[in-house]
């Protein structure tokens, strides 16, 4: 469904991605495993379109959406769960969840995707009307979840679910990644260490200094010990 | 006794009207990063509309009040298209911003110099009657001014609570990237505040200057005062904004009934000097990030 063929991007002057090609299909799970700052954030962003990637193109369903807002790329299906969580630190859990089905299709469906992100994580049902910015660090991250799945995605691209969380957590948050993609969604997910995803990915892309070194399926890749030591340390 | 009456009634009185200025600056400032300095002559726009529509073509009142404050947002919504738009994303936002409102006032001002002349106009009496308390003068006109104002700030906080648009409004001021992350298109969302911005603006400028009188420059003080109440309230927040409204209101009316009108600004700018110095960053002391 999501096809990227020879996308570059940068900020500024200094190129971050050069020549990127990745496919994602439908009910698919792939990963994208590489050390930080090797421009994993830069590529969910180009796709998102929050930066506009300099050359290369960006298909869904094989319709162009290189270089759309990022609204646009919202509405055609894909939703990006940022690193860092990004909420609206002053709005409650509720107002927050609502915000994720801000378009117009996903808000008269509101109240169905709420009980099923409820349902998903009963700890933000209790804390509905606390601020954002007052939650924990795994609360936070089960509320940009959450978020995410308000809208109508097709595709979730989700950056490094795991980053400053606590082991015990983190387990929590890849058991509730594994249930989305139980559901048929398709996913896109960053992360920078093989064993989180152990069971999740079907396909996983190595990416090394703003290039995609190696493709292939789950079981070569993360079978490979002296492969993955070797690029992700 | 008296005294004190006079002062919760003219302070209420004005909380209202500076509560429904504030609130339109507040709401810029949140989302677009901007001190719209022609916040004022927003105001005006309304002002005299409401005069031209009541005095000169004798519609009725509510038509009159409904088409000033349309005026008022429609002027709002020009402002952004020809003027904002072309200045968001370049470098110098700043400075190009404030500069560009500063333009926008003095050709607003400008035009109702033009059109209206020098002199003094005066909004008819809407509703006849007053009544006294003790000695104080209550008019329903004031009444009915007080009344609309809280209306229109319940209105807004009900709209910024609950609607899709007003929650996106909110999300654009608090984070962004994540408020286009959940598809908020940023141009419109921007339209749209300045619209509601402007729309208030022109509101308090028919409810006030039907009080007061209404010339080419009676739009620049109700905009200090409202500068001054989003700055004590903490720029950008909602909840701070009323409060500060009304703070501010009763402070003004306390000064000018205990020490005179002539006090009424000097002691509003000394109270801002103290009050930044206490608390930088507003009433409600949010940081940076943490507004609306």
């Amino acid at each position: 469904m999501l096809q990227v063929h020879d996308l570059q991007a940068g900020y500024g002057g200094s190129q971050v991605l050069h020549s990127i090609s990745l496919h994602v299909e439908d009910g698919e799970a792939v990963v994208i495993l590489g050390p930080n700052g090797h421009g994993k954030t830069t590529l969910l962003r180009a796709i998102s379109g929050l930066i506009h990637p300099t050359a290369g193109r960006v298909e869904l369903n094989g319709r162009a959406i290189t270089r759309l807002e990022p609204e646009a790329i919202v509405a055609a299906g894909i939703i990006h769960i940022p690193q860092g969580d990004l909420l609206f630190p002053e709005m409650t859990v509720m107002e927050n969840l609502l915000m994720g089905a801000y378009r117009s299709a996903a808000w008269r469906e509101r109240n169905n995707k709420l009980a099923q992100v409820f349902r998903l994580f009963p700890r933000l049902a209790e804390r509905k009307n606390q601020l954002a910015r007052s939650l924990s660090g795994g609360e936070r991250r089960m509320l940009a979840l959450g978020r995410g799945l308000m809208g109508e995605a097709r595709l979730l691209m989700i950056d490094e679910p795991s980053l400053g969380l606590a082991p015990l957590v983190i387990e929590q948050v890849y058991e509730t990644i594994h249930e989305i993609k139980r559901t048929g969604m398709a996913l896109l997910l960053m992360d920078e260490n093989a064993n989180h995803i152990t069971g999740l990915a079907d396909r996983v892309y190595l990416l090394e200094a703003g290039v995609l070194v190696r493709e292939g399926t789950a079981d070569e890749l993360l079978g490979d010990a002296a492969l993955l030591s070797a690029y992700l340390g | 006794m008296e005294q004190l009456f006079q002062t919760i009634y003219s302070g209420i009185l004005y909380g209202s009207v500076y509560g429904l200025m504030a609130l339109g600056l507040t709401l810029i400032w949140g989302s677009l990063r901007m001190l719209n300095l022609a916040h004022g002559s927003l105001y005006l726009v309304g002002g005299y509309l409401a005069w031209t529509i009541i005095d000169q073509l004798h519609l009725p009142l509510v038509l009159a009040f409904l088409l000033a404050v349309a005026g008022a947002a429609l002027v709002g919504l020009i402002m952004q298209v020809v003027l904002i738009n072309p200045l968001l994303g370049k470098p110098g936002w700043d400075n190009a911003s404030l500069i560009a409102t500063v333009g926008a006032s003095i050709v607003l001002e400008s035009a109702a110099l033009l059109i209206y002349g020098p002199q003094v106009k005066q909004m008819p009496t809407v509703v006849e009657g007053q009544f006294k308390i003790g000695t104080v003068l209550i008019s329903n006109q004031a009444l009915l001014v007080i009344a609309t104002a809280v209306l229109f700030l319940i209105l807004m906080s009900l709209f910024l609570r609950i609607s899709r648009h007003g929650l996106a409004i909110r999300a654009i001021s608090q984070d962004m990237d994540a408020a286009r992350l959940a598809g908020v298109p940023a141009r419109t969302a921007f339209l749209i505040v300045m619209c509601i911005s402007a729309a208030l603006a022109g509101l308090a400028g028919v409810l006030l200057s039907s009080i007061f009188y209404l010339a080419p420059t009676s739009g620049f003080v109700p905009m200090v005062k409202a500068l001054v109440v989003t700055i004590f309230g903490g720029l950008g927040s909602v909840k701070g904004t009323i409060w500060a409204a009304y703070t501010i209101g009763l402070l003004e009316a306390a000064l000018q009934v205990y020490l005179g009108a002539s006090w009424a600004l000097p002691g509003l700018f000394l109270f801002m000097i103290v009050m930044l110095t206490v608390r930088p960053n507003g009433l409600f002391g949010l940081g940076e990030a943490r507004r609306l």
